[in-house]
Formats: structure tokens, sequence, C-alpha cells
């Protein structure tokens, strides 16, 4: 410091800096909501500051702020103040500040005047807030101030010292004693009188005569004014600017002398030794305290005089908290066991559902548990009275009055669940092969093509959730024509099939031979691809994709958890939909080599498990050159023909098998059936 | 095999006798019992840590609260930090403000953002599964297996652990 020793500087009072408790505005809100409502008077809170030299001039209020009592807790300073909560940021804007701290300075002004703060020294402190709390985003504006006179202006005579250069280590110790011995009211200011060798604690009553002055035996030059020190540094805290005022006004004898303070700071025990000496030096032409003329609004982060905001959203928003919380469990996956997780892409892949029933909704869930938020369901049916017991997105409620509408009831049913959800649902009826479409419905045909088209151009993931064979070829020409990826679920009574598909193009130039351990992503047969037949009678007794109401329960939740599984797997591999399937999957996945590994492991093509004996298998199949569903021939006849094309084969059962000339491989396949069956007959 | 976990009693009687201790040196520790369910009782310390990031100086409030973990037989730290408005950190700036003494490889193994047990709010909380291995070394050599517990977590964490603890 530049300043010399012995020089005379205006005093500095270091500001308090507000700090505020998550639960003060826990305790706001409540009361905004449940009490005051639309009310704006003002309410007496507590507030606190410590004297434990620590951190620095901090003022704390917290949920025990609005309790009537203020809660004491040690070497800590409770003070009174107000608060003033607007309804409208733009009251809260427009009020007044210059005479909302002058109506408490008048307060304060009037308790110096009838002498009671003299028995009640901790009244000369007070705060205000002023605050406006938008509950709809849980933002809290908020302003303090701790009012003081601006004058009277007085200097400090050298810099302060430590409480040692005054009294000796035994008068420290008996300081130490008496001051908590002291009332509660009268720890805040008092003062010490030292005569010789002896210490005398006095309270301002002791002090100070009630009318005016001092009382006739007090030696200003043996008594030394104490206040609580809120201040770690070298300058005194903002109570001493209140003390000063008051004795000032209280004791014009002072005016022109010299006083001796103490600012009284604490260890963590309670001792005093920390505490810090002040000489302040009064002019003789001192300014008397002015009933109006009052300061102490606080500055804000950026140093100017301006509020403060608290984004109090992540903490008190139930939503918000909802929505972190189950976050929460997808980056401890990350934090504990698989650090390479992209916690990410399950937040920003948008998921079509192509069906909302048993499977549509357990696969809803199991993605919202996987962090997905984007969810669209398709489903043309309404929630009937057999639905909620299986199907874990419905309620009782949604069969009411003919039932809901499912795509609907399972987007409402998501969002119930999980608020910041972004789901919606789509009633559309999926075009099926062999389902003729009549004169009177080919508007309406038309209309849903383009409804489905565009909903799955919109998505990154499609999920084939379907109960016949018939409505998945649609969907799966479209995304293969699109690229995206698509997962394919299907169930039998006690079996079922979960799968993922490639994507439009040629079949893999070489047939595959036995060295070959895996199949690249976007080569992978499609549902129809093993099939030599054109879907177009759901009557044939077959096992799979029957009739899906007809399942053991557990056959869907299974199902649709390795649907989610896989596509996790998919998305958590470099490749995403490009990624290998190997051949041969088994236990042990250290085998794999680790190219065809994703964060998550090997992905498999697709799971056939049987629940009568409890077996899974997976197998890894090619994409079929003749493919009525994604093939380049059926692929580039869509290109071509567009919705002509569609309609064709809705209306033809067999119109597919010409195209792919499926009908001609049906013709050789019996010519080797009876082939096989002549060598046998020769051996 | 010798038992290392600690029951929920021998964790009660340390905190009730580490607090006195914090009582007697101003160390600021509360043992808040809960009567009803007497598992949720912990101990609490509120203190004010000024922290540094790239450009700025920040005055934390940082409340430490160590509770008795069931599952894992062994008492388990925990702590939350807001600032000055009452917004509270996250996992992000914990790390980025060095509060804790871990190299960014480790961290969030030892550091996880979880729901606290008691509270059932986010709360940073130390993970305790190598507590009992450690706790086992001193468990019949200690006074207090609090202390020992703090002494082994204080290297890490910005928190003054007195040595009065130890007399």
């Amino acid at each position: 410091m530049a300043a010399s020793e012995n020089q005379e500087g205006i005093i500095q009072y270091v500001p308090f800096m507000s700090f505020v408790h998550p639960s003060f505005w826990h305790s706001l809100t409540e009361m905004k909501l449940d009490v005051d409502k639309l009310n704006e008077n003002t309410k007496q809170i507590w507030g606190r500051f410590t004297y434990r030299s620590s951190i620095g001039a901090v003022f704390e209020v917290d949920g025990t702020s609005f309790n009537k009592v203020p809660e004491n807790e040690q070497l800590y300073t409770n003070i009174k103040g107000t608060i003033m909560n607007k309804n409208t940021i733009e009251e809260f804007k427009s009020i007044d500040k210059a005479a909302l701290l002058n109506s408490v300075g008048k307060e304060l002004w009037a308790s110096l005047q009838d002498k009671s703060w003299i028995s009640k020294p901790s009244s000369l402190l007070k705060f205000i807030i002023l605050s406006f709390a938008d509950l709809k985003k849980f933002h809290y504006y908020y302003w303090f101030a701790f009012p003081a006179p601006s004058q009277p202006t007085v200097y400090v005579k050298n810099k302060s010292a430590n409480i040692t250069t005054q009294f000796d280590t035994n008068q420290i110790a008996q300081i130490t004693q008496s001051y908590k011995s002291l009332e509660l009211e009268q720890k805040c200011f008092f003062a010490i009188v030292k005569n010789n060798d002896t210490i005398q604690l006095k309270t301002l009553s002791d002090l100070l005569d009630t009318k005016d002055g001092l009382q006739k035996d007090v030696d200003v030059s043996s008594t030394y004014f104490v206040f609580n020190d809120p201040s770690s540094g070298d300058n005194p805290g903002w109570p001493l600017r209140l003390f000063l005022a008051a004795l000032l006004e209280h004791c014009p004898s002072l005016v022109g002398s010299e006083i001796k303070v103490i600012g009284l700071r604490c260890s963590a025990t309670g001792g005093v030794e920390n505490s810090h000496s002040f000489t302040v030096v009064v002019p003789k032409d001192v300014k008397a305290v002015d009933a109006a003329g009052w300061v102490g609004w606080e500055r804000n982060d950026k140093g100017n005089f301006g509020p403060k905001l608290a984004n109090m959203s992540s903490s008190l928003d139930p939503v918000i908290l909802a929505d972190t919380a189950s976050d929460l469990n997808i980056k401890l996956m990350k934090w504990r066991l698989v650090p390479d997780i992209d916690v990410d892409v399950m937040k920003s892949t948008k998921c079509l559902l192509l069906g909302a029933g048993t499977l549509g909704c357990h696969v809803a869930r199991d993605l919202l548990a996987w962090g997905f938020r984007h969810i669209t369901f398709i489903d043309n049916g309404k929630v009937s009275y057999s639905n909620p017991t299986r199907q874990v997105l419905f309620s009782f409620q949604d069969c009411l009055n003919g039932g809901k509408k499912k795509a609907e009831a399972a987007a409402d049913g998501l969002k119930n669940i999980l608020p910041t959800a972004v789901s919606k649902g789509i009633a559309a009826h999926i075009p099926m092969p062999g389902h003729p479409v009549g004169e009177s419905l080919k508007e309406e045909t038309i209309n849903n093509i383009k409804i489905i088209t565009e909903a799955i151009a919109d998505h990154d993931v499609i999920f084939l959730l379907l109960d016949t064979r018939e409505a998945r070829w649609l969907p799966t020409l479209l995304a293969a024509h699109y690229g995206k990826i698509v997962i394919n679920a299907a169930l039998g009574f006690d079996s079922y099939l979960v799968m993922r598909h490639g994507i439009a193009g040629s079949p893999p130039e070489e047939s595959p031979s036995v060295g070959t351990a895996f199949i690249s992503g976007n080569s992978l047969g499609c549902y129809f691809c093993n099939d030599v037949t054109a879907p177009g009678n759901s009557l044939k007794d077959r096992t799979l994709d029957q009739q899906c109401t007809v399942t053991r329960p557990g056959v869907a939740a299974i199902a649709g958890a390795l649907a989610v599984e896989i596509l996790v797997g998919l998305l958590q591999h470099p490749l995403r939909i490009n990624a290998p399937a190997v051949y041969n999957l088994n236990s042990d996945t250290e085998d794999v080599p680790p190219e065809m590994q994703g964060v998550l492991g090997p992905i498999p093509h697709s799971i056939r498990g049987f629940l009568h004996s409890y077996q899974t298998v997976a197998p890894t199949c090619a994409k079929f050159k003749q493919c009525i569903a994604c093939s380049e021939t059926v692929i580039n006849k869509y290109k071509e023909e567009g919705i002509t094309f569609l309609l064709d084969v809705f209306n033809s059962g067999n119109y597919l098998e010409e195209v792919t000339g499926l009908n001609e491989l049906h013709l050789s396949a019996e010519m080797t059936d009876i082939l096989t069956l002549s060598d046998e007959d020769e051996d | 095999m010798s038992i290392t976990t600690i029951t929920f009693h021998e964790f009660l009687d340390s905190a009730k006798q580490f607090v006195q201790k914090s009582e007697k040196i101003g160390d600021g520790w509360t043992l808040k019992e809960d009567k009803t369910d007497n598992l949720k009782t912990y101990l609490r310390k509120d203190a004010f840590v000024q922290c540094q990031d790239e450009n700025m100086n920040h005055l934390l409030k940082v409340e430490y609260v160590i509770f008795y973990n069931l599952s894992y037989g062994v008492p388990s730290f925990s702590f939350n930090a807001w600032n000055s408005t009452g917004t509270l950190v996250t996992l992000d700036d914990i790390r980025k403000m060095s509060f804790i003494q871990i190299n960014e490889k480790d961290f969030y193994s030892v550091i996880t953002q979880q729901e606290h047990p008691i509270f059932q709010k986010p709360y940073f909380i130390m993970h305790p599964c190598h507590t009992e291995t450690l706790l086992a070394a001193f468990k019949n050599k200690t006074k207090n297996i609090i202390v020992t517990f703090l002494g082994l977590i204080t290297p890490l964490i910005r928190l003054n652990l007195p040595l009065e603890y130890g007399l």
C-alpha cells in the first residue's frame, strides 16, 4: 500500500455480499403459491452474517429466513429484514428503488430519534430484498439492500491493526469470556472499557445516557466501541457505518474527536484474538444523519447497481428434475462402467414406432429408459378393454367412451411418465399387399401412404411392431429406400424374432464362402429376404407373426427389450447401420474381432427365441436379390412408378412374385425337390 | 474371515463422539438424527469454499454429508455446492474448479452425481466400493471410525480436518 502509516483516509466500509441458500427459493415459492398468491405485501424475514473471520462479509438467507423466530447459530448475528416480492417483472423494474430504501431509512431514523436503538442495538441493522419470482421458469430476480445513511463521513487514522496492539493475551481471554455471557440482543454492538489492567464489557444502555450523550462517568479515551465485524480484511464491515452514525447522532460531544473501535472477529472456537482495532477520526464539520439520503443497494456480479438472477429450474422445476434424474442413470453407466458410451446419441435419435400395441408399448418404455426422447407412434386402432393388462402404456381410463386412439393414448402415456418426452401419435392405416384397394378407398389409401412416407423420411429409426406380416411390407420398402435403420420384431405364441434390416442396394458381389465371418450391415437381409413367398394371405397357419394377441405375455416384453437393445448397440457402433453382423455369435464375444464390435459388444443380425425350450439363436443372413421388399428390382420399380406401383401390389397378391421373378424360383425349387427324391430312391 | 463392515450402531456411536469433538473445536459438524427412520441419521457440515476455474473466482457454499450406507456397511461421503444465487454447481464445474484433487481419468469413477438415498435429490457421492477394504485395515486400531474415514477422504477434497480430532 502506498498510504503511509499515519495518513488519514476516508473510511471504507466493506459492503455485504448476499448469499442465497437454494432452500430460500424453495420456501419463497411455496409461500407465494400457497399463502400470498397475488398479495404483494412486504413480509418480515431473517438474514444473518457471521463474524467468524474466514470468508468475508457474506450475508446469508435460507429456508429458515421465513420463520417467525430466527434460528440461532453460534458466531452469527441475525438481522431483521423485509422482502417485497412483486407479481410482474414490470413492477419489479419500475418500483422507485431510492424511495424504497428511504422508507426503511425513515424507520431507522425514527429509532435514532426515540432512542429505542440503545436498548436494542441489533435493530440498527436492516436489509431489504426486492424480488420477482417467475414461477413458470423458476427464475428469480432479486436485489438486496443494506440501508445505511450516506452521512456522516469520517476518517480512519493509521492502518487497522490486530487487537493485540491494544490488549494483552490475558485481557483478550477475559474479553472472550465476558462476550460469551453477554445477552444475545446486546452482542451486536457494545463497548469495552479499559482501566489500567482491568477490562469491563458494557452494554450500550450502560454507556449512553438515554436522553443524549454519554453517561457521566464514561471516558472516551479508555473506551472501545465494539461491533460484530463480518469483514476479514483491513477495512471495517458495513455494520460500523450504522453504529458510528447512531453514536454521532446521539453524542454530539464526539464530533471533532478520535474514537477507538474494535471490529470483533472470532475464531472457530469463539476466541476474539483475530479482532481488528480502528482509530476513527470525526472531523469538526461532520454532517449529520439525514432522514433521506440512504444508500445500500448491492452491486451485481458485473459490479453495477442492478438485480441478480437465480435460475433455479434445474433444482426446483419438477419437470426438469425428472428429466435430469432419469439422465443420471445413463450417465452413471458412462461414469462407472462404459466410459466410451455416447449419451447424447439417444437423445437426438428420432424413433418411429409402427404399431402401438403390446410390442409398441414395451419398446417405447425401454426407449425412454435408455434416454430416447423423440418417439412417434403410428397405429389405427383404439384402446379396448382387453388392452391395458398387456399394453403397458394404457390404463382403464383410455378404454372408456369407445376407447382413445391408440397412437395418441400411447404418446400421452409416455408424456405422463416423462413430461420432457417429445411424443405424438399418428392414426393411419398401413396398406398391405394382397388387400385390394377399392375405388372408394383409393383416396384415403393414397393419403395414408403419404403420411407414412413422410413419417419414415422424418425419423432415424423405424420399428416394425405390427401384428401381421403384410403390414410390414410397405414400411420395409420405404425404410430401405430412405436408408433408415429398421428394427423388426414379430411374435408367435411362445417364440419371437427380433432383427435389423440392411438398406437398399445390391447384395454382396460374391456369395459368402465358408471363410467369410461376417456380413456388413447394409447387406443384411430384411424380414422378407428369407421367405420365398410374397405376403398375401395371413390365414395360412404360421407360428410367427400370426395373431399377436395369442402369445405368452412375457414374449412381447422380451422381444421389445431385445429390439431396443439391438438399436442401442447399433447406435453405439461407429459404423451405425453399416455395423457388421458376425455369422457365428456365441457367448465368447472375446473371440469376436474388435472391429466387429461396438461400444456395447457385437450386434447380431437377428435373434430368434423359443420360450418353450428357453433357447435363443442368432442367425445372420444376407440380402436376397429377389426379395419382394428390399431388392433393387422392387426399389427401382417404386422409384419409377411410385404410388401406382404400390397400388398394383396392394391389388394383386401375385404381382410382387412376378416382378421379382419369385414365381420362376418356385418352379425351379419344385424341380430340386423332385431331383432330391429321386436321389434317395437310388440309395 | 473377519467382518470388515461397520454396523449402523458403530456408525452412530462414532458419529456422536465425533460431533462432541467437533463442537469443542468449533469445526461445525452437526448430527441430524431421524427418530422415525434411524438409518436416515447423518452428519452435516456447511462451509464456504473459494474455488477457481480458468477465469473466475467463485465463492461456493458446500454442504458435506456423511451418512450410513446400508448396502456397503460403511460410512459414505456426499456433498452439494451452490453459488451466491443458490444455483447448484454441476459435476463438470466441480471437475473444472479442481475442487477435488483427482486426475481427470479417475474423476468420474470416484465422484458421481446420484440421487441421494436420504434426500432423494441429486448429490455428488463418493463411490463407497473401496471404503470397506480401506477401513478394514484400521478398524480395530482407531479410536473413531469417522475420523479415520475422513482422513482417507480429505486428501482428495477441499475439506479441512483439524489435527485435534486425533488427540
